[in-house]
């Protein structure tokens, strides 16, 4: 399903952060280009900089420096409306981020309904598809405090899938769940993957990252040291601080 | 002892119809009433409407750092307010700003005790905004909306929520603040059970009726809040 249409590019990123007692690159002049239909995933240590890089992509974190093209035009730039680009990003946080005080239903249609001006009915039914889609459907009146880590990760899914994003990015998905919810999740991922979704997937989930990924992208103090295919990238890998990450989380 | 008692009813008696029905006098206390809930009404519209606009620029300020202006008048009008007496304020207000103009007393009132409200009403609202997860923001701009449609639709009715408790209790405080309104001399409840005091030369009856009134209908404030309350934490179980 990989095409080599690109529908992001990334140009020599960099982000600083300052804090009183020092200044940092989370971020050091990095590039890619990620094509329709890839999956991407991003690996690394904690505090690399992968989260900031997948936060930068739809502009959570604003760049110090460098552009971001989505779909050819640069997002970076001035006078560009983001939130319309935002539109077409959906993004699945570590935490979920559920509206607390909407049911299942509602977080998923609010933003179809608001921003795409769909009718109520259409926004239900399409809801309703979503909900199938990640087997919850006997939830769509729930809250979203009734429900597991799982199953709110799958609903944030949907929440996002409702606006029938070009691309999905995941910030370390799974990272918050119980073990023995993370394959529910993957699965749906895996499924979206499939469906030819665009993603990047910023996870600890090695075995995802070699089943499902297309490209793997190591990436440590805030560059990117290492990508490639995940058979050659796990197989074979070059760098020693790669080598050496894989040595610790390959048991 | 039986005439005793039978002395002290004749006395309570006795007390009780020239402090209440002797010339109307029960009047005093129902006006005052429907005086103190006109300037309750009013503070309290005027209160949350600009609390909440000082909440909006302050969190907003808070949270990006833009609108460092409107922040820092914010910021003053808060210091201001919360720094000087209500008495004081409400003073000013009569006896100096409105001085030339004639209005009704109670709007004067209202305003008075609104712009004070204000400044408690916007520290409640905003510490409500702050509370809630940042998360909820990233996730409302992730999807596309833009910051005042995620606070509007996301952050607020949530930050409602979790204030609503200390919101009753500005009502609450606002309701009881509005005795000093005798010192404009408006004749709210308070004054009323004052009046009748001054002209019975006996300040039992009147005040304990006074203090009564206010504790019933704070009684009556608390049970709504509650049922309200009930109403919107639907979401939590």
């Amino acid at each position: 399903m990989i095409t080599d249409e690109p529908i992001i590019v990334v140009e020599d990123l960099v982000k600083t952060f300052s804090t009183p007692d020092r200044t940092f690159n989370a971020l050091d002049g990095i590039s890619t280009t990620i094509n329709k239909g890839e999956v991407v995933v991003v690996i690394g240590p904690s505090g690399s900089g992968k989260s900031t890089f997948i936060r930068s992509l739809n502009l959570l974190e604003v760049p110090t420096s460098g552009k971001i093209f989505f779909e050819g035009e640069d997002i970076t730039g001035k006078n560009v409306d983001i939130n319309r680009h935002r539109q077409r990003m959906g993004m699945v946080f570590q935490h979920f981020n559920l509206f607390p005080h909407k049911t299942v239903l509602q977080n998923i249609i609010m933003a179809p309904q608001s921003l795409k001006r769909m009718s109520k009915h259409d926004a239900e039914q399409k809801g309703m598809e979503l909900l199938a889609m990640v087997h919850l459907e006997e939830k769509a009146g729930s809250y979203p405090a009734q429900l597991s880590g799982g199953q709110k990760q799958r609903i944030a899914i949907a929440r996002s899938l409702a606006m029938e994003p070009e691309v999905m990015l995941f910030d370390e998905p799974t990272s918050a769940l119980d073990p023995e919810m993370v394959g529910e999740v993957l699965d749906i991922m895996k499924a979206l993957a499939k469906d030819g979704m665009t993603m990047v997937v910023v996870t600890h989930e090695m075995g995802f990252a070699k089943e499902v990924g297309d490209r793997v992208i190591f990436v440590n103090e805030g560059k990117i040291l290492e990508e490639n295919s995940p058979e050659k990238l796990f197989g074979n890998p070059k760098d020693p601080r790669l080598q050496d990450f894989l040595s610790k989380v390959l048991v | 002892m039986f005439e005793w008692f039978r002395n002290l009813f004749l006395l309570i008696g006795d007390k009780f119809y020239d402090n209440f029905i002797k010339d109307d006098r029960w009047t005093y206390l129902t006006n005052g009433l429907k005086t103190t809930m006109l300037i309750l009404v009013l503070a309290f519209v005027i209160g949350i409407i600009l609390g909440f606009l000082i909440a909006v620029v302050r969190s907003t300020h808070d949270m990006d750092g833009k609108w460092g202006f409107a922040n820092w008048i914010c910021k003053l009008y808060l210091t201001v307010i919360r720094g000087t007496p209500v008495v004081v304020q409400l003073m000013i207000i009569y006896f100096v700003i409105f001085k030339a103009v004639t209005l009704e007393k109670f709007i004067v009132g209202g305003i008075a005790f609104g712009l004070n409200s204000a400044a408690y009403v916007a520290e409640i609202f905003r510490s409500g905004i702050m509370s809630i997860d940042k998360g909820q923001m990233e996730a409302g701009r992730s999807l596309g909306f833009n910051y005042r449609q995620t606070m509007l639709k996301i952050i607020m009715p949530q930050a409602f929520k979790n204030v609503l408790p200390a919101l009753g209790n500005e009502i609450i405080t606002l309701f009881k603040e509005t005795s000093v309104a005798g010192y404009i001399g408006m004749m709210d409840l308070t004054k009323g059970g004052d009046i009748i005091r001054s002209k019975t030369y006996d300040g039992f009856f009147p005040l304990i009726a006074v203090a009564l009134v206010y504790l019933v209908i704070v009684i009556i404030m608390t049970k709504l809040l509650e049922l309200l309350e009930r109403r919107l934490r639907r979401s939590d179980h």
